[in-house]
């Protein structure tokens, strides 16, 4: 290759798994918090289904 | 803890059934910001080498940057984090007005956002701060005052954790939401302030940033604030939720 265009274009290779480390970050967060706000709702699913076991034990 | 029930925040309204569609779209906007600023924007010059080529037309005596595709993200999660902390801060001041709970339920969810983008914006930050100058961390001025907000974002749960009185966890929580938002305006002055050629001053009349490279930053921007307020709904149904099934719970045990 040129020496001049290999100069040029010498920093792309090497920064790119900082770049898509950088993006692929920012999805783990985001995919992180909406893993834990969807675990919340499952809890609360759970106490939903427990709260009418309760009120079916109360009833009878 | 009473307030004017008049003026009360409420939750299942318009809001609340556009909040999966704003993710949705928040997302995709963002994503379509990220893709135009690898295919469309151009790479940014670097150190200048020893000669001149004609690449596309245009003659290139510079290295050619990827790594400053890291900033279509780094800086619209920055900005968003920002404005999530200033809400927090915001709800904070209306649960201190009117003692209202649904107040303090609301500016810890913005603290979590806040948190969540705070993350994004130090590992995308750390990254590029590794290419680009060979370290991982440099106490440069944005970096500091930006750690530092951080820092008071796990101090901010690390109290709310530490205090067991609904009532007295509020009022302690919502000063700190209060005094976390003095380091915002730090951290965006800051560089103007004190020169850095780790973080230059972006938004200036003569920035030399062109449509190109405005367009993405301004997609990403609107696409990660529309994901923000999207899983703040979603996340402040899911605790009201849990709320009200746990006074229901305690209810029917007594």
């Amino acid at each position: 290759m040129n020496p001049v265009l290999e100069e040029i274009y010498s920093t792309i290779i090497p920064s790119a798994p900082f770049v898509i480390g950088a993006y692929a970050l920012v999805f783990l967060v985001l995919f992180a918090y909406v893993a834990f706000v969807l675990t919340k709702l499952k809890g609360v699913e759970r106490k939903m289904d427990a709260l009418e076991e309760r009120v079916e034990e109360l009833g009878k | 803890m009473a307030g004017n029930r008049a003026k009360r925040p409420r939750v299942g309204g318009a809001l609340d059934r556009f909040a999966p569609v704003g993710l949705a779209v928040g997302a995709v906007l963002a994503l379509v910001g990220l893709v135009y600023a690898f295919t469309v924007t151009p790479l940014v010059n670097g150190a200048s080498v020893n000669g001149v080529e004609v690449i596309n037309g245009v003659a290139v005596s510079n290295m050619l940057l990827l790594s400053q595709k890291i900033f279509y993200w780094h800086m619209p999660v920055a900005a968003v984090s920002f404005v999530a902390i200033a809400f927090g801060a915001y709800y904070a001041v209306r649960f201190l007005m009117t003692k209202d709970a649904a107040y303090d339920v609301r500016s810890k969810l913005c603290m979590e956002i806040g948190l969540v983008f705070v993350l994004c914006t130090m590992f995308t930050g750390l990254l590029w701060t590794r290419f680009e100058w060979g370290v991982w961390w440099t106490w440069e001025p944005r970096l500091t005052t930006y750690f530092i907000l951080m820092l008071l974002v796990f101090g901010y749960f690390i109290l709310r954790n530490a205090v067991a009185d609904p009532e007295r966890r509020a009022v302690y929580a919502s000063v700190l939401s209060i005094l976390i938002l003095v380091d915002v305006p730090i951290c965006l002055m800051v560089t103007r302030l004190i020169p850095s050629s780790v973080h230059p001053v972006v938004f200036r009349a003569d920035s030399g940033m062109s449509f190109e490279m405005v367009l993405p930053i301004l997609l990403s921007v609107v696409g990660f604030a529309l994901v923000a307020i999207g899983l703040f709904r979603l996340r402040l149904r899911a605790q009201i939720l849990e709320d009200r099934l746990t006074a229901v719970q305690e209810a029917l045990e007594d």
